[in-house]
């Protein structure tokens, strides 16, 4: 057999057994370790998976949404505007929607009830039951998950809100979306236009906000530039800023609580140079003694660093598989305040952890690499000097 | 000339306050096969030489040359592979690992080899044997006597089969009877040709027959007398 290979065997083995020799103290650093990447990938697993959601939902989005804004705040837009976008070449067609809050007193937050003049029929993919509302003003509704729970219905299919000069409108269910779009629809009572305009009291020249779906997806942004070289007393955001936001949002919030974290962090660095980094007297005489017998600083270095790796290794191993159970079994319950904190109705989102190598990189950089640098650096620094000051 | 030492001089913390020299202008050569035994009172260098001559450091200035390798400026690197392959140390405390085993201590300078784990263990139990200690070979080493410990550690000095034997105070921890064992085992290999340099002033060893000259040590300078 290969002699180097043969030490390097050698030299691991070594490192086990002494890993083993001190294996109350490797433990309890290994538990520790484990729950801070246990920390930080479920909030890594979690932005994933939010994103993903985002995405999935997104498809179904308005390609360009067109807002009128008065002195920086939206208002109704002109229903002639949407006879203006037509000009530009591209877009396929320009539809009215007319949408509002309704406060719901028993979560304390806003349900948004929105009124469409036609309904995509790829939504139907979206409905857990049901069929989309007719585009009658008959009061029918396809309503989210968090407002079936706000409701508590019971099984009836009609109920009645009051308009905001307190009439009664009577609607009825004709199914609900999907938990799996909850990210979008928790919140969502979806209607016909006539409805919406119905009891929002909203006259048929104006809508809350035109939707534009263009000819060739790839030319979203160019469309979305022209519509608003044409009115410019508009707000155009597309789809793709649309997922950008909620990236955004995600990326805001799991950094936001990565930063809490990097305080367990630091404690735990430190922790890992007092009790991992193996420099107490009885370890530097151990270094000095197999530097005597023979042994290099890098054989010295290497025992270090397998043990260190066996040790991050485990923990990641560890700390990422629960982190995933967090997510895929208990749908991020730890941090779900942190990622879902809008005043809206929340939604009971079941989520699949998605894992990519990026975030798994950030956890190792941000984990690994400071445990493997704080335990090898010291050994380094005593196997540096000559083998008889390590046993004085 | 298995050892050539020539106007060595060794200085600890040089150009700090605390600047001790050690050894001053020492001259030392050592025959193959040849036991010297280096005496003097403590402070007096011994251990500082035999440091020198088992490649732990180089000296601060002078010619030292052990095994027909000069160690002046060697980088440490190679000081430590000609260590290895040449010199066996016998420390006064032993220097044992106390977690591990008899067998595991023993082995250890095997494992820088490359040696696989049978052919470890082969060598290692042969020399216990050899030394009378092959029984506590699964014994920790915190859980078996001085006098075993002691033939542990000359086990694990014997290991490499190096030409060189260098031990520290062997017998300042041993009773007379451990310590005559000790000598014999030094007559011993003595015959199979090795060099041994060793520090004492242990009147057993420094007189003991099979010791051929002894060096006296006083303020890091050298008089040698015939034994």
């Amino acid at each position: 057999m290969n002699t180097g290979l043969e030490k390097q065997r050698n030299i691991l083995d070594y490192g086990l057994m002494s890993l083993w020799r001190r294996k109350t103290k490797n433990l309890s650093v290994l538990l520790v370790f484990a729950l801070v990447i246990f920390l930080m990938s479920s909030f890594q697993f979690l932005t994933g998976a939010l994103t993903d959601v985002a995405q999935q939902s997104l498809r179904l989005a308005p390609e360009i949404t067109v807002q009128k804004m008065v002195a920086g705040r939206q208002e109704q837009i002109p229903i002639s505007y949407g006879d203006k976008l037509q000009e530009i070449f591209g877009i396929r067609r320009v539809e009215p929607r007319v949408w509002g809050y309704h406060f719901s007193t028993t979560t304390g937050g806003n349900i948004t009830m929105l009124g469409v003049s036609s309904f995509d029929p790829r939504l139907e993919t979206a409905l857990l039951h049901g069929r989309l509302p007719s585009g009658s003003s008959a009061g029918e509704v396809v309503l989210g998950q968090g407002v079936v729970r706000d409701l508590d219905l019971k099984g009836r299919r009609k109920f009645s809100f009051f308009r905001p000069e307190l009439t009664q409108k009577t609607f009825t269910v004709t199914g609900e979306f999907k938990p799996e779009s909850e990210l979008l629809t928790a919140d969502l009572m979806v209607m016909s236009i006539a409805d919406s305009r119905d009891f929002f009291h909203i006259s048929e020249t104006y809508a809350t906000d035109l939707l534009v779906t263009v000819a060739n997806p790839a030319e979203i942004e160019t469309i979305a530039r022209k519509i608003a070289e044409l009115l410019p007393d508009t707000r155009v955001v597309t789809r793709p800023q649309i997922l950008k936001t909620y990236n955004a949002v995600f990326g805001w919030r799991s950094g936001f609580g990565s930063v809490c974290l990097l305080t367990g962090l630091a404690a735990f660095i430190i922790l890992a140079w007092d009790k991992a980094s193996g420099m107490t007297p009885e370890e530097k005489r151990e270094i000095g003694i197999l530097k005597l017998l023979g042994w290099q600083t890098s054989d010295v270095l290497a025992v270090r660093f397998y043990e260190s790796f066996a040790v991050s290794f485990l923990a990641l191993l560890l700390g990422c598989t629960l982190g995933y159970v967090h997510i895929a079994f208990f749908d991020g319950a730890l941090f779900r305040p942190v990622m879902f904190g809008w005043s809206v109705i929340t939604p009971h989102l079941h989520l699949v952890p998605v894992v990519r190598f990026g975030d798994v990189l950030l956890v190792i950089c941000f984990t690994v690499l400071p445990y493997l640098a704080v335990t090898i650096i010291p050994a380094w620094r005593a196997a540096s000097v000559p083998p008889d000051s390590a046993m004085r | 000339m298995m050892i050539s030492i020539q106007n060595v001089y060794k200085t600890y913390n040089q150009g700090l306050t605390n600047e001790v020299a050690a050894l001053r202008d020492i001259n030392l050569d050592v025959q193959r096969n040849e036991v010297i035994c280096l005496k003097g009172p403590s402070g007096s260098g011994k251990s500082t030489l035999l440091s020198i001559i088992g490649c732990v450091f180089p000296p601060t200035s002078g010619a030292a040359q052990v095994a027909g390798k000069k160690l002046s400026r060697l980088p440490d690197r190679f000081l430590t592979i000609h260590r290895r392959e040449y010199i066996g140390f016998i420390f006064q405390q032993f220097n044992l690992l106390p977690q591990l085993t008899v067998l595991d201590n023993v082995m250890l300078p095997l494992m820088v080899f490359g040696y696989p784990p049978e052919i470890r263990c082969e060598k290692a139990v042969a020399l216990l044997e050899r030394l009378g200690v092959e029984h506590r070979r699964h014994f920790v080493v915190s859980q078996i006597s001085g006098g075993e410990l002691q033939r542990v550690a000359i086990a694990r000095a014997l290991i490499n089969d190096p030409p060189i034997i260098l031990a520290d105070e062997p017998t300042a921890h041993l009773d007379q009877k451990l310590s005559e064992r000790f000598l014999s085992f030094m007559e011993e290999f003595k015959q199979e040709g090795k060099t041994i340099v060793m520090t004492s002033h242990d009147p057993l060893v420094v007189e003991h027959p099979c010791v051929d000259r002894v060096v006296e040590m006083m303020d890091g300078r050298t008089r040698s007398s015939c034994s």
